[in-house]
Order: C-alpha cells, then sequence, then structure tokens
C-alpha cells in the first residue's frame, strides 16, 4: 500500500494543485500565454489568477513584400477568471530548466 | 479490469496501454491546430508535439509530464520542467520518440 | 461548483467579460448559472487593441464613434445581455472582489471532494 502523500503527484490534477499560490505559465488556445499565481482552480481547469501577464502572438502580412511579421502584444490585468476549456498547458514556471 | 494476465507483456486495450506507459518517455501530438493562427500561417501545416516523461495521466487523457520539451514543427521551441496538458488537446500518446524526427 | 459560488458571491460588481471572438464587455455583473453563463447589466464595448481609451464609452454613443466601431453595433444596442458561458475566455476581476485566502480554501476542498 502506497501512502497517499509519499508520491505527490498521483494524478494529472495533482500538478495543477501543487501549483497552488505559485506562479504558473499557461498556453493557451489561439496563440495566447499566461503567467500569474494561481489563486482558484477546478477540474475544468478554469482558474482565477493575480498579478497576471498575457502575451498574445499576432502575424500581420505585409501587402507589398508578403512578409509575415510576427508580433507580441503584452498586457498585465490585476486579476483574472480564465475559463479551462482555451486551456492546452500548465507549468510552474519556476522549475522550467 | 481484473481479468489481465499477469506478466503478460501485451497490452491488450487502450486502457492496458494507458497503464503499462506510466514513467516511461512518450510522445504526445495534440490536434490543436486549427486555433494556432499565426504558426499555420507561416508553416502550411502545424504540428504542436510534447516529448517528456509521463508521469501519470487520467481518464479525461489529461497529462502530467516531467522534462518536456516542446515541438513545433519538429522545431524545439521550449522545455518545461513539470507540464499538464489538458487532454481534450490529446491527438495521440506515443511511446516511440520516431515521430519527432519526422515532425509526425 | 466552486467559480459558480464565487461568481454569485461577485454579484452586483462590475466586471470586464472577454469574449473568444476577442470583443471584450464591461458591466455589472447580474447573474450567474451553473454553466457559468452571465448576465451583464449597463454594458459597454471595450475594445483594448484599438480603444483603450475608449473604456467609458456608453453603448449610447456608437452612432459617434468611427464606422470601424460600429462593427460592434450587435453588442450595443442593448444595455444588458446574456452570456452563453462557453464563448467566454476570460473575466477580468474587481481587486476588492478577489479574497485569496478563501479561495484556496475553497480550492482545496473542491480539489479533495473532486
Amino acid at each position: 500500500m502506497a501512502t497517499e502523500e509519499e508520491s505527490a503527484v498521483k494524478e494529472p490534477l495533482d500538478l495543477i494543485r501543487l501549483s497552488l499560490d505559485e506562479r504558473i505559465y499557461v498556453k493557451l488556445r489561439s496563440d495566447r500565454e499566461l503567467r500569474g499565481k494561481l489563486h482558484a482552480y477546478d477540474q475544468h481547469l478554469n482558474m482565477i489568477l493575480g498579478d497576471v501577464e498575457e502575451v498574445v502572438t499576432t502575424v500581420e502580412i505585409d501587402d507589398e513584400t508578403y512578409e509575415e511579421i510576427v508580433r507580441t502584444t503584452k498586457r498585465t490585468v490585476p486579476f483574472l477568471f480564465v475559463r479551462g476549456d482555451g486551456v492546452i498547458l500548465v507549468s510552474p514556471p519556476l522549475r522550467t530548466a | 479490469m481484473s481479468g489481465v494476465e499477469k506478466g503478460s507483456t501485451t497490452t491488450k486495450t487502450p486502457a492496458d496501454f494507458l497503464k503499462s506507459i506510466r514513467g516511461r518517455p512518450v510522445v504526445v501530438k495534440l490536434n490543436s491546430g486549427v486555433d494556432y493562427r499565426v504558426l499555420k500561417k507561416q508553416c502550411g501545416a502545424f504540428c504542436l508535439i510534447f516529448a517528456g516523461i509521463l508521469a501519470c495521466l487520467d481518464g479525461y487523457m489529461n497529462i502530467a509530464m516531467e522534462q518536456t520539451e516542446e515541438y513545433v514543427n519538429g522545431q524545439l521551441k521550449n522545455k518545461y520542467g513539470d507540464a499538464f496538458i489538458r487532454g481534450n488537446n490529446v491527438l495521440y500518446i506515443s511511446t516511440s520518440k520516431r515521430t519527432l524526427a519526422e515532425g509526425a | 461548483m466552486l467559480f459558480f459560488s464565487y461568481f454569485k458571491d461577485l454579484v452586483g460588481r462590475e466586471v470586464t467579460v472577454e469574449l473568444k471572438n476577442d470583443l471584450a464587455i464591461r458591466g455589472i455583473l447580474h447573474s450567474v448559472d451553473q454553466y457559468l453563463n452571465i448576465k451583464l447589466e449597463n454594458t459597454r464595448v471595450v475594445d483594448q487593441d484599438k480603444y483603450p481609451h475608449m473604456i467609458t464609452i456608453s453603448i449610447f454613443d456608437w452612432e459617434s464613434v468611427d464606422t470601424s466601431f460600429k462593427i460592434l453595433q450587435f453588442g450595443l444596442s442593448v444595455r444588458n445581455c446574456f452570456i452563453r458561458g462557453s464563448v467566454v475566455r476570460y473575466v477580468q476581476l474587481p481587486p476588492e472582489g478577489v479574497d485569496i485566502e478563501l479561495l484556496h480554501d475553497a480550492t482545496r476542498r473542491e480539489a479533495r471532494g473532486g
């Protein structure tokens, strides 16, 4: 019998549970990324983040040269509810190597 | 399923496969290409793959991975120490690393 | 249930709902249901990309703004609106409506129960 606490990550959502009150990285659909402190979440990956930085990547095509110009737009939001269905990936950024 | 044979090396059902790959290096391909407007325009086709050690997964195919590398069209774009992948985005989970070189 | 309860407590506060089609609507949260469908009152459209300064534009002023803004007419033509939960991308929350300790406790309870 394995004890409940010893293996910290028994199911994927444990990874999110351990990130509560930590700054996390969230990759979203439609070329959006968030970094913020995780204050709440549920099983759908709905989340409330604090001190959020959002990065949106867009591409514009130059009318004359047809060159593609990739732009990133940044903004900050104090508190943000994020609907879970847009989430692709969640990672605790500090542990990122 | 309690009827799984002891010591059997051949996995019989998808569930058995998923049970057998915990802790193994895996490649996860996502199906969310349609929503990657930017990269799709850039590359024509779009392919997002995560390679790493599968820590665990659940019935929704939510995945926890370690030492994860993110490949966009075969190019390494990002590394994550730990990563949670929301199951609805998963196209397949493979134990083979060969698909990476091919860009799957 | 966590976020349903949370948004119920937030009723009466002003929030900005950002939709998956990039439209952002600011208004007073009137009600919410279990699907996180949202009803807003005193709504106005916020276009953050082009009109970061227009946050205070009243919905009745839309005729006075340029044509690119008029495309938002449908969203603007009503003072109250019902937003289907599934089209929501974000909700910007008022800082005074966020009790971090309460959220942590509720989240841990929810994680145990789920």
